[in-house]
């Protein structure tokens, strides 16, 4: 079931980095969240209320409805629905995605070892990796922006590849922080867009040498 | 610490709540009087290396960054009142509340005893700098701000991500530095090597060296200059201590630890690079004093590869920058009021218009490039002392070299503003010279610790340096 799951979230991954409609990317980054919540459940064996509690938080409620509805409300308040200048071809995205799965499972194996979950840890750099390729290739600050959350779900698989449970309210905290950063991000978006009338990361050359 | 951090944040709340400015001050006077008093009841020992809350430790090594952010602030708050002033009231008192906010995330930073609380708090200066460089409001502003949020961001999930590493080396999960001191050296090295890259690379955005170093020089020029001074010193501060913990943590790995100051070194050198490239390129005064903090950042990253007595120099020279940089950051806000610009290019002759704020530059420049009595000399000296004692005359040529470079931009610069004609808008009325003399202090402060370096801060020093 888990690997199921697992196989799942690599074709989310897969199909972020070829979809051009963002109204598609805030539904995966939905799904995605789903799917974490189901990994989390079926991997942590033992958890009291308050674990369970916050598990749901921070996957169902967090990453899976408060995320995507900021990101919606972004979508709808600047209109950008469409990858439309993105720097390069659906084509040339799908390979460099290929590409970073087998590097990913490439440096899985060459850093196995028995702390570390291996199908997990390769997921999550292979999530890591589909990130910073769409906000290395993608012009818009939105993609961008779903880059920052596909590294930000990786690292939350990551966590689960080590095994590590950390206490709850640092938990909570970092829950809090990326909340934050996300709802700042969102509303900074949105200021972009009123105020330099761009959503180019191509644009933002004001501030330079 | 509970009452540190709840007071703190009451008295930074209150002040946007209240409808004149008047009240912002009072209650940042009383923020400050907070962080002074304790301060000073840590550094007379009070609770010297006593843990609070599980989490916090008051180590000698966050007792001396805080102390100097405490001074900082004091000197920051006083210019930003005068720098502020035509602001209209809710403008006014949300700079002040960040900015009490800031302090109090970075005290956490400082005294966090637990790697993935570090990183925390270190997000939440993210947060609480963000909305003091859209203070402005212009599109620069904005797109300085987007830039800043979204590379801290993505920087410091990659440090999680190395912090996660380094959880395999511990069995319960805890991520205390002392839990990781006891096991780290069993920890598989080819994992330790990449946590190490990945964290070192995610506070680059932070410490202000390479990778990650560019959003540190839009934030400075987007934020009014009393922030920059207080970004560019003690966040970058906050920045260091992060990246000096893990240092210290590994110095017990045995080759690891060998890699990852090859690491530094290499950090260190690039650092340097962009510092003296883009002095030598910039035509704006702040982003100027930006890279110069770049320059001298990737000069400590270089004394931490060296190790050694070169680490002692590069916690000293971390010290005595935060010193000098705000002095210049501060003197360089009267010369914004008083152009209304910071264009390299175009404001000058500023001898004749406040001979005591140029004096403080030129001095302040003397003191930032080494030359004596600057405290940068006795750190800088150090570290060239322990390249030669390990050989290493490859980085020793290359470091003069850059270091070269650096001189020669930084005086040309700033014999410029005092004596190239000027060709902007003058707003004599503006000419505050009580500001540029309280920003000498900090100068006066720095060369003091040039000629004569306490035994007390020796002797901290030491002991930071020995925590392993």
């Amino acid at each position: 079931m888990i690997l199921s799951l697992v196989i799942l979230y690599v074709i989310t991954l897969i199909y972020l980095s070829i979809t051009e409609r963002f109204r598609n990317h805030a539904s995966l980054i939905a799904l995605q969240g789903v799917i974490l919540l189901g990994i989390a459940l079926l991997r942590l064996h033992s958890l009291d209320a308050v674990e369970l509690a916050f598990i749901i938080v921070e996957t169902l409620l967090f990453k899976a409805v408060i995320v995507p509805a900021i990101l919606l409300r972004v979508i709808r308040k600047t209109k950008i629905n469409r990858v439309r200048s993105s720097g390069s071809s659906q084509f040339n995205s799908l390979l460099l995605s290929i590409v970073a799965l087998a590097l990913s499972c490439w440096i899985t194996s060459a850093m196995a070892d028995e702390r570390i979950d291996m199908i997990f840890f390769g997921v999550a750099l292979y999530a890591l990796l589909s990130g910073l390729i769409m906000i290395v290739v993608r012009q818009r600050v939105f993609a961008h922006l779903v880059g920052f959350l596909v590294i930000e779900n990786g690292v939350f698989l990551f966590s689960m590849a080590i095994g590590v449970e950390m206490p709850m309210m640092i938990n909570l905290a970092i829950m809090l922080d990326i909340m934050i950063s996300i709802l700042l991000l969102g509303m900074f978006l949105r200021k972009l867009d009123n105020n330099i009338h761009t959503d180019e990361a191509d644009a933002l050359t004001s501030v330079k040498d | 610490m509970i009452y540190y951090i709840v007071l703190s944040s009451v008295l930074a709340l209150a002040a946007l709540t209240v409808s004149s400015r008047r009240w912002v001050d009072v209650f940042s006077t009383l923020f400050f009087g907070v962080q002074a008093a304790f301060a000073v009841w840590l550094a007379a020992g009070g609770a010297l290396d006593s843990t609070q809350l599980g989490i916090f430790t008051f180590d000698t090594l966050g007792m001396v960054f805080h102390v100097l952010m405490v001074v900082t602030l004091g000197f920051v708050i006083v210019h930003a009142r005068q720098y502020l002033k035509d602001e209209p009231v809710g403008s006014y008192r949300r700079f002040f509340t960040l900015l009490m906010l800031l302090s109090t995330a970075i005290t956490c930073v400082y005294y966090a005893n637990n790697a993935a609380l570090t990183w925390i708090f270190l997000e939440a200066t993210t947060i609480c700098s963000a909305g003091i460089i859209y203070h402005r409001h212009s599109e620069a502003a904005l797109e300085a701000t987007w830039k800043y949020i979204f590379v801290c961001s993505t920087g410091i999930a990659m440090a999680y991500l190395g912090i996660l590493l380094l959880c395999t080396v511990v069995h319960d999960g805890s991520l205390d530095y002392a839990s990781l001191a006891a096991t780290i050296a069993d920890g598989n090295p080819l994992y330790l090597k990449v946590a190490f890259l990945l964290i070192v690379a995610g506070y680059s955005c932070k410490m202000e060296i390479f990778p990650l170093y560019t959003v540190g020089v839009d934030a400075n020029f987007a934020a009014p200059a009393p922030a920059s001074a207080f970004i560019s010193t003690a966040l970058v501060n906050a920045g260091f201590v992060a990246v000096l913990r893990i240092y210290l943590l590994y110095a017990r790995c045995g080759e690891v630890f060998v890699w990852a100051r090859h690491v530094l070194i290499l950090i260190g050198i690039v650092t340097l690079a962009v510092g003296a490239m883009f002095l030598r390129r910039t035509n704006n005064y702040k982003r100027f004093l930006s890279y110069s903090t770049i320059e001298n950042m990737g000069i400590a990253a270089i004394g931490m590869g060296v190790g050694g007595a070169a680490l002692w120099a590069a916690v000293f020279h971390v010290a005595c920058h935060t010193l000098i940089k705000s002095s210049l950051f501060l003197q360089i806000g009267v010369v914004r009021h008083i152009y209304n610009s910071y264009r390299i290019n175009r404001i000058g002759n500023y001898i004749n218009i406040n001979r005591v704020g140029a004096i403080g530059f030129m001095v302040g420049t003397v003191v930032l490039l080494a030359f004596p009595p600057s405290p940068l000399f006795v750190s800088e000296l150090m570290i060239f002392r322990e390249i030669v004692a390990s050989g290493q005359w490859w980085l020793i040529a290359v470091m003069l070299m850059l270091l070269c470079i650096v001189i020669y931009a930084v005086w040309s610069r700033m014999l410029r503003l005092n004596y190239q004609p000027n060709q902007d808008e003058l707003h004599l009325s503006q000419v505050n010279r009580r500001l540029s003399y309280s920003a000498l202090v900090l100068l006066v402060a720095a060369m003091v610790l040039g000629l004569w370096q306490p035994d007390l801060l020796n002797r901290a020093i030491d002991t930071i340096i020995t925590l392993r």
